[in-house]
């Protein structure tokens, strides 16, 4: 596709209409030529923003104000640290779980506990972020509002694609888990019972032994299961938690609230709309009987005070 | 596909290179060019917190210089006087501006004049001067539309506005698609052969350079045609999914708006349309009403299975699935509501105006013969109280424009029995579109009763008798492809500009419509691009009609030429 650029030819002219124009100004401002700041070119890194008003205004505008951004963007960068720091996580997670998977001689306790304590990190911080989110629309103007909910919705659908992310991943390393665990003892443990009774004909010896480390097996498996099946509760709970509280802000895409030409009419509307009902508020309170009663409690107190000056002089 | 991701290019390129949080404003044009391609989401993504509109920016007093604006303008004269003002106070700490077409150098000149601050970082222009409602059709959503129907004597200040601003839209589609086209045009239609010339004026000479471009072997062709030429399509009532909708209640930029409708709840109020998003349209939106009404059924009988087993939440795992899957749930019932609901308040309408009754005779007017019998059908159907005036008004042009030299004494009455019929509308529109787009003023064979081997082809077609009586019509545009397609578009009717001349067949083609386009038409170039010709067709127009739009069109074009004949 085709573009041109003409931002040469502009600064082009731009200059030459500056230099027509610095002429004029130099006498009248003290010091040598006007030294016009562009501070807005100090880059994208906001902390660095200071107010640089000039003591003098003059006429030739020396330098631009910049302001600092409102407060409530500092949340906002807050919650987007988080978000990388997640998904920073997220990646280890991925790492320990295919360490995990791997077959192993030890127990591979210490991989559960790392995955354990990745999994409730992520969450944790998903969490904090999700209220810090909730936080960020009470604070800061109205005039900003628009922007501030805009940011609010990006960063809702940025978490909720973590939080839907994290589960997915959970649920294919369980379901890899068990079919390791089920995998060296067979098809299914049950199965095994079954399959070992239609033996117990052939070898008289081996199905004792067999069945003690089954039920060994089976009791061990039953306990780490029912632990596991508690982690997925909690953490199925925590994320379903999150996951409704963010779909109040997030935008569902296709739809007409994802449209841009829709959301500039409604900021129009809710704009004219409070326009109205501010004026509709002024003119109640003009109305209002408060107004009434004061000015005729003032009449009154006139009229009183006349009344008392001419009893004192005809008296 | 080749239009929408051209707009949604140029769109990223826009954003991509400017970093931290920005403010997007949009003029009314623009406004519809990006939002028929980028949804808000991606907005957000790419870090655009605010959209707001030019000649809103300046009522606002708040500063905040911690944003970056990026404007994308069309470049009128109003919006650079916005610009200028803006600029002289400025609210944002950096400036990019980006114009959809053109810029003349006076127009950098008084905006740089106004940049005493010099906040403005770049200009550029970003040819995305076209909205891109679908893959291959484009329109131009032009306000004023009846212009075109004006001869030049009659309104010689309004009628260069519109022609530049076809042209600026023209010129965009092929700066986007890089390419320089030769370019034919209608013999029997003035704004036609003056859009082609001012158009071959643009890219050959005046911006010749901006426009050379690699060249292939076989240049794309342009072919400019008039509405007038084909008035039978728009007049008809549609049966395609999409056409329906937009005949019956009105597509506006892929939206279409439910509010004057009915009692709906506010999710369902204004809905989008759009093939790029909504998988179900984009597989139903050329099939007939019959169809649609299968496909739907189907689609809600599989939402219930979902919504059934998603009841049934017994074990752990599947509350899990159920968390996992709920994105999707809710999404596809939003859709599932949206088709639903458009699809029942269609069968309102065509219950309520008896519009299968109604079609019927449109179609035998448009594509059969039999002037006897079609003078019984339109009479009886007058004379039928529940027919509403506008479908009374449609019958008669259509058979006006039919059997125009046949029996002028059973024309007659039929206008007679129109204007005792409807208060509103009155028979002097019907001769208007006579005498715009009457059989003198036609060069395509719109009938089929011009030569012998249409004729044929004609009676070929009734012996055989059609699949569906409802969707017989082929619009006149249909033809034209196939000439194309096949090289033997004819000179005499359709001359080229200057000295422009194509041996063979083109490759890619753009077919602008002056005075609009319909679904119906764009339903069948799409056709006509999923059968691999070889050839790829793009069609636009100055807006997308329906039979209420074009009779608007037609009144205010009938109204302008009344009073400018009462002035001379």
């Amino acid at each position: 596709m085709a573009t041109r650029n003409r931002t040469v030819v502009y600064r082009r002219h731009r200059d030459a209409v500056k230099s027509v124009r610095a002429p004029l100004f130099s006498s009248a401002s003290g010091s040598g030529g006007p030294v016009i700041e562009m501070a807005s070119l100090l880059g994208s890194n906001r902390s660095s923003y200071a107010p640089l008003s000039t003591e003098d205004p003059g006429p030739s505008r020396d330098a631009f104000t910049v302001g600092l951004p409102p407060s409530w963007v500092d949340d906002s960068e807050q919650v987007a640290a988080n978000i990388q720091r997640a998904r920073a996580k997220m990646a280890e997670l991925v790492k320990a779980h295919a360490k995990a998977l791997m077959p192993s001689f030890e127990d591979g306790k210490e991989d559960q506990h790392l995955i354990e304590a990745l999994t409730q990190e992520i969450t944790d911080i998903l969490r904090r972020s999700e209220k810090r989110l909730q936080k960020l629309s009470a604070s800061g103007s109205a005039e900003d509002s628009n922007i501030r909910k805009n940011v609010q919705r990006s960063l809702a659908t940025d978490l909720q694609n973590l939080s839907v992310d994290l589960r997915r991943k959970q649920s294919t390393y369980l379901k890899r888990l068990q079919q390791q665990k089920e995998g060296p003892d067979g098809v299914d443990l049950e199965m095994n019972l079954n399959g070992n009774k239609s033996r117990l004909e052939d070898d008289e010896f081996s199905d004792v032994g067999f069945n003690e480390q089954q039920t060994v097996k089976i009791k061990k498996g039953q306990q780490e299961r029912e632990r596991e099946i508690n982690q997925v509760v909690q953490s199925v709970n925590e994320l379903a938690q999150i996951m409704k509280d963010l779909s109040v802000l997030v935008i569902d895409q296709g739809t007409i609230v994802d449209r841009i030409d829709y959301n500039i009419q409604t900021v129009a509307v809710s704009v004219d709309e409070g326009l109205k009902q501010l004026q509709k508020a002024e003119r109640t309170q003009k109305k209002g009987g408060m107004v009434r009663c004061a000015t005729v409690l003032v009449i009154m107190c006139f009229v009183m005070l006349v009344l008392l000056i001419l009893k004192e002089i005809l008296f | 596909m080749v239009l929408v991701s051209a707009v949604r290019d140029y769109i990223n390129r826009m954003l991509q290179d400017i970093s931290g949080m920005k403010v997007l404003i949009l003029d009314s044009h623009t406004v519809s060019v990006v939002s028929v391609g980028y949804s808000q989401s991606e907005l957000l993504q790419k870090e655009v917190f605010l959209v707001e509109l030019v000649d809103s920016v300046s009522k606002s007093k708040e500063s905040m210089s911690h944003l970056k604006a990026v404007y994308f303008l069309r470049p009128t004269s109003e919006n650079i006087q916005h610009l200028r003002r803006q600029l002289a106070s400025p609210r944002f700490g950096e400036y990019h501006l980006f114009f959809s077409n053109i810029l003349k150098d006076t127009q950098i000149h008084n905006l740089a004049d106004s940049d005493e601050q010099e906040v403005v970082q770049q200009i550029q222009e970003f040819y995305a001067d076209f909205v891109a409602i679908d893959p291959y059709h484009f329109t131009l959503n032009m306000p004023s539309n009846h212009i075109y129907m004006l001869p030049a004597v009659v309104d010689t200040s309004n009628l260069p506005h519109f022609c530049d601003r076809v042209v600026d839209g023209i010129a965009s589609i092929f700066l986007s698609l890089k390419r320089r086209p030769i370019i034919r045009y209608q013999r029997t239609s003035d704004i036609a052969k003056r859009i082609a010339q001012e158009t071959a004026r643009l890219m050959y000479q005046k911006e010749s350079g901006l426009f050379d471009f690699r060249r292939m072997e076989v240049s794309p062709l342009l072919l400019v045609i008039d509405r007038r030429d084909d008035p039978v399509v728009p007049l008809l009532n549609q049966w395609t999914y999409q056409a329906m909708v937009h005949e019956l209640i009105g597509i506006q930029d892929n939206k279409v708006d439910l509010r004057n409708i009915g009692k709906l709840p506010k999710d369902q109020q204004e809905v989008v349309l759009s093939s790029e998003q909504d998988a179900f349209f984009k597989a139903n939106m050329y099939e007939n009403f019959g169809d649609i009404g299968m496909n739907i059924k189907r689609l809600v009988d599989e939402f219930q299975q979902i919504s059934k087993s998603n009841q049934s939440i017994q074990t752990i795992e599947d509350m899990a699935k159920f968390v996992d899957k709920y994105p999707e749930y809710r999404k596809m019932h939003g859709n599932v509501s949206k088709h639903v609901t458009l699809v029942t308040e269609m069968s309102k309408i065509v219950e309520e105006r008896k519009l299968m009754l109604v079609s019927q005779t449109e179609q035998e007017l448009a594509c059969n013969g039999g002037q006897v019998a079609a003078f019984e059908a339109v009479t009886n159907l007058l004379n039928n109280e529940s027919i509403s005036d506008i479908d009374r008004l449609r019958l008669v042009m259509l058979y006006a424009l039919r059997y125009e030299k046949e029996s002028p004494v059973q024309l007659m009455q039929l206008f007679n029995k129109l204007a005792s019929r409807s208060a509103k509308y009155k028979p002097g529109l019907v001769q208007f579109v006579l005498k715009q787009a009457g059989v003198d003023k036609r060069t395509g064979d719109l009938f089929g009763n011009r030569d012998l081997l249409n004729i044929a082809r004609n009676m070929a077609r009734g012996l055989k008798g059609v699949e569906n009586v409802y969707t017989q019509h082929q619009p006149l545009l249909f033809q034209t492809m196939e000439s194309i397609s096949k090289g033997r578009l004819r000179d005499v009717d359709y001359p080229y500009v200057g000295n422009h001349f194509q041996q063979g067949r083109p490759q890619e083609v753009v077919i602008f419509i002056v005075g609009g386009t319909t679904y119906e038409e764009s339903r069948s170039v799409a056709l006509q691009n999923a059968s691999n010709s070889g050839i790829r067709f793009i069609l636009g127009g100055s807006v997308v009609l329906n039979s209420k739009r074009f009779l608007k069109d037609l009144e205010e074009g009938q109204r302008m030429a009344r009073s400018s004949t009462a002035v001379v």
